[in-house]
């Protein structure tokens, strides 16, 4: 899918690197003088308020952005980026299952012709990596949003990404769910080794589970561990409330 | 052909069949039915899940231009074929690529060119023609059985098998970039590329069943053999052939009936295909599941 520079795994530990990253879209720039790294096997969180550029980073990072400065990937195998996007917009009312929509992406043979029977086994194997393989016979656009942000996620990490793209992932869900996402995202780094990059709101679960957190406003206005980002003076700094 | 037609009159003849298929004419119909039905109903699960039905609509109005460039250029009043299918994919395709470069919307696009290319069609047909033949305007707009020759048919079926094989192979990326685009590219699709490609098999399939069903109705049997499909099934592979029986019973159905009506065949379809909508709204209670489906989010 994307091309990223192929190396060995480097020295200080990084997988992925911004620099001077700018992007300009009708004259405005999003986006200005970005530096971050992202480390292996950490969870780094993109926070700043509505409209200072974290999907547009994200969506540089994915490759569809035009864009100055340097993206380096430091991948040493598949090169594959796993990515959960923000908000799917789609017609709810499309008789699309889970098991459609995983083997929509999975699989050639087109779904109207395969048997289901002998596929369910591998994509119940997919669903179960996010708890959700009861999910398989439910439509989509009857599920709940943390319901459909775990299948997404199951997607994402099929087949095993080196880097895990989630833009807001905690959005639409309820306090529960938040739990639940929080507790599943560690587990992916703590026991499968997964280095995840996400754009997040929830300050408070950022604090919980983020080893690194970079505060952007089109450029890069904090960047370092979720207890320097403890003192309140500094989030009111950031989210500009002070 | 001669001979198949000779086999069909002659079940006709010996009462398998309805008198009606004793005539040529019909038999081109059955034909046309069976081979347009279910493409139509297959590539309508598609046009309903990127809601593109007034795209279609756009396609069967621009025909009304496509004969008039085609008749300006020489061809027989019978065989526009290359103003036809010539001036439908310009049209189609130009209003993808409109879509995707500026920031108008769907729905604004759809507006601006679906009236244009009648109303102009109309003017440019008056001034080949140098007459306004309200016969001409009526064949196009409501479909002419009568009119559907060997070509048409060879045509058809030709168009019928590359888009029926390539559009199946191609289904799950075609569904996908429908589906949610921003995904399928993350996944390595092209849905920009893939959404071309369905608009060209779109606009052939649909210009070829112009003749039988006509491009004021056309939109109906994109769209409402899906639509009716929706309201009882229960996953995309049902979805799918519950759509294409739907659309070939109506398409067959329709036409067997219009052999008994002094009624165009397309008014006809468009009867039957709203039959099994209708049929399907009150069976949804009993085989969909429109509690899930409609769930919260």
């Amino acid at each position: 899918m994307l091309s990223p520079t192929k190396n060995s795994i480097s020295a200080n530990g990084d997988l992925l690197e911004v620099r001077n990253l700018a992007v300009s879209l009708g004259g405005n720039k999003i986006l200005d003088k970005v530096n971050l790294a992202v480390k292996h096997g950490t969870i780094h969180a993109l926070i700043g308020p509505n409209g200072a550029g974290k999907t547009t980073l994200i969506r540089s990072i994915m490759g569809g952005m035009p864009h100055q400065g340097l993206i380096r990937f430091l991948f040493t195998g598949n090169g594959r980026i796993g990515y959960v996007p923000q908000l799917l917009e789609f017609d709810h009312s499309v008789p699309i299952t889970v098991f459609d929509f995983l083997s929509l992406m999975l699989q050639t043979t087109p779904v109207f012709l395969s048997r289901r029977r002998n596929k369910r086994a591998g994509i119940k194997r997919i669903l179960a990596a996010t708890d959700c393989e009861h999910l398989i016979d439910r439509l989509v656009g009857g599920l709940s949003g943390g319901e459909f942000r775990r299948v997404l996620l199951a997607q994402a990490l099929t087949p095993t990404p080196e880097l895990l793209l989630l833009d807001e992932p905690a959005s639409n869900v309820d306090e529960y769910g938040v739990r639940q996402f929080e507790e599943m995202l560690v587990n992916l780094k703590q026991n499968h080794g997964h280095s995840i990059l996400m754009v997040g709101h929830d300050l408070q679960m950022i604090i919980r589970i983020a080893d690194r957190i970079t505060a952007i406003n089109r450029t890069v206005t904090f960047d370092g561990s979720a207890d320097e980002l403890q003192d309140p003076t500094m989030v009111a700094r950031l989210f500009g409330l002070g | 052909m001669e001979l198949i037609y000779e086999i069909i009159s002659g079940w006709a003849k010996a009462g398998y069949m309805p008198a009606i298929f004793e005539h040529t004419f019909m038999i081109r119909g059955l034909l046309a039915a069976f081979i347009i039905g279910p493409l139509l109903g297959a590539i309508g699960t598609v046009v309903v899940t990127k809601k593109l039905s007034f795209f279609t609509q756009t396609i069967g109005n621009a025909a009304m231009s496509g004969v008039a460039i085609g008749l300006m250029f020489g061809e027989p009043v019978d065989g526009t074929y290359a103003g036809l299918y010539g001036f439908c994919l310009i049209v189609a395709l130009l209003m993808t690529f409109v879509k995707n470069r500026s920031r108008l919307s769907n729905d604004t696009i759809i507006g601006v060119v679906l009236a244009q290319v009648l109303g102009i069609g109309i003017i440019m047909m008056i001034i080949v023609t140098s007459q306004f033949n309200i016969h001409q305007v009526e064949a196009i707009l409501f479909g002419s059985l009568i009119t559907l020759n060997d070509t048409d048919i060879i045509a058809l079926a030709g168009a019928a098998l590359v888009v029926g094989i390539l559009f199946t192979f191609s289904f799950n990326r075609i569904m996908l970039a429908g589906f949610n685009s921003i995904l399928a590219k993350a996944r390595g699709f092209r849905p920009v590329l893939f959404e071309y490609i369905f608009v060209t098999f779109m606009t052939i399939v649909v210009v070829s069943s112009l003749k039988m069903i006509g491009a004021l109705l056309v939109l109906v049997l994109v769209v409402v053999p899906a639509a009716g499909a929706q309201n009882i099934v229960h996953n995309l592979r049902q979805f799918v052939w519950v759509s294409v029986i739907f659309s070939t019973i109506s398409t067959t159905g329709g036409l067997l009936l219009s052999g008994f009506l002094p009624v165009p065949s397309g008014a006809v379809i468009v009867l039957v295909s709203s039959i099994l909508f209708y049929g399907s709204l009150l069976l949804k209670p009993f085989l969909g599941r429109a509690g899930v489906s409609q769930g919260e989010l």
